[in-house]
């Protein structure tokens, strides 16, 4: 298997509660501002690591669930997969990320809710972002099959 | 206070030639990236994103913000810090290393303490936390020439 390198580069210009960032894709897929009031509250239209996080999860799990349904005999006509990952304090550890939670909406044939649901867990297995964030945060899948 | 970030994405069709988009980010800075197995598992991307190279953009982020902050908390805020962090994916293994390149500008710093400050950075910050499973992170910290 070849071994796949993807590269991603932040410059960032001054103090971390009054300065900003721009993160750029290796690939030129995007070029983003980032800034610390964008990860503590909410400002809409500047990212965070922790919401490139969950754009990363989501992505991860739905091509791992598009592999497993087909793996059960399935054919995936559409996945929305919606990601929420939480950035807490805890204690005397400072900010974690404390959870990530997956929220699945599968539309497929050929495959009924117990089959789905076991693709779930296996896809939930399968995925490389599951596995990691697991050993220190919470991992939560909930999934719905859609009538055609 | 929790913060919650969200993300959706949209697959269509199978996995091998099927393909999908994050449509939203709850921010609203991004949206509509299209992603597919082949631009995540071969060489050539085709200019599209993969969660690995998410990962990386938030590994970056992250790493740099809390260096920015460790700096400024010593005395030592800097003027610019420019950073990379490389994901190595082996598909059906998984992550195998992360390679974060951090140079900064710093006044009144010597090397020796700037590589310091970016590797309590490297240990605090939230995302190296969250990817402590990566078998191999490294760090190569300078200041500018």
């Amino acid at each position: 298997m070849p071994r796949i390198q993807r590269e991603a580069s932040v410059a960032w210009e001054g103090s971390l509660s009054r300065g900003a960032g721009v993160a750029k894709a290796g690939t030129g897929a995007f070029e983003l501002p980032i800034d610390l009031p964008s990860r503590i509250a909410d400002k809409p239209g500047r990212t965070s690591p922790e919401e490139l996080l969950a754009a990363a999860h989501a992505g991860c799990y739905s091509t791992s669930l598009a592999g497993e349904i087909a793996r059960a005999g399935g054919t995936v006509e559409r996945l929305n997969v919606a990601c929420t990952v939480t950035l807490d304090e805890v204690g005397d550890k400072g900010h974690l990320i404390v959870s990530s939670e997956l929220d699945v909406r599968a539309r497929a044939e050929g495959i009924d809710a117990a089959g789905l649901e076991r693709a779930v867990q296996a896809a939930d297995e399968g995925c490389t972002f599951s596995a990691l964030i697991r050993a220190s945060a919470s991992v939560s899948v909930r999934a719905e099959l859609e009538s055609n | 206070m929790a913060a919650e970030r969200r993300a959706s994405v949209t697959w269509n069709g199978d996995l091998m030639s099927g393909s999908g988009t994050i449509d939203e980010v709850g921010s609203g800075a991004f949206g509509q990236l299209d992603v597919s197995w082949p631009a995540r598992s071969e060489e050539a991307s085709g200019g599209k994103t993969s969660p690995e190279e998410l990962i990386a953009a938030a590994h970056a982020s992250c790493f740099s913000m809390a260096l920015s902050g460790g700096l400024a908390k010593a005395g030592n805020p800097p003027e610019q810090l420019r950073t990379s962090a490389a994901v190595t994916f082996v598909p059906g293994t998984g992550i195998t290393k992360i390679a974060l390149t951090v140079r900064g500008r710093v006044p009144g710093l010597d090397a020796g303490g700037f590589r310091e400050a970016a590797e309590a950075a490297k240990k605090g910050c939230p995302v190296s936390q969250a990817l402590a499973g990566v078998p191999e992170i490294t760090l190569d910290a300078d200041l500018d020439a």
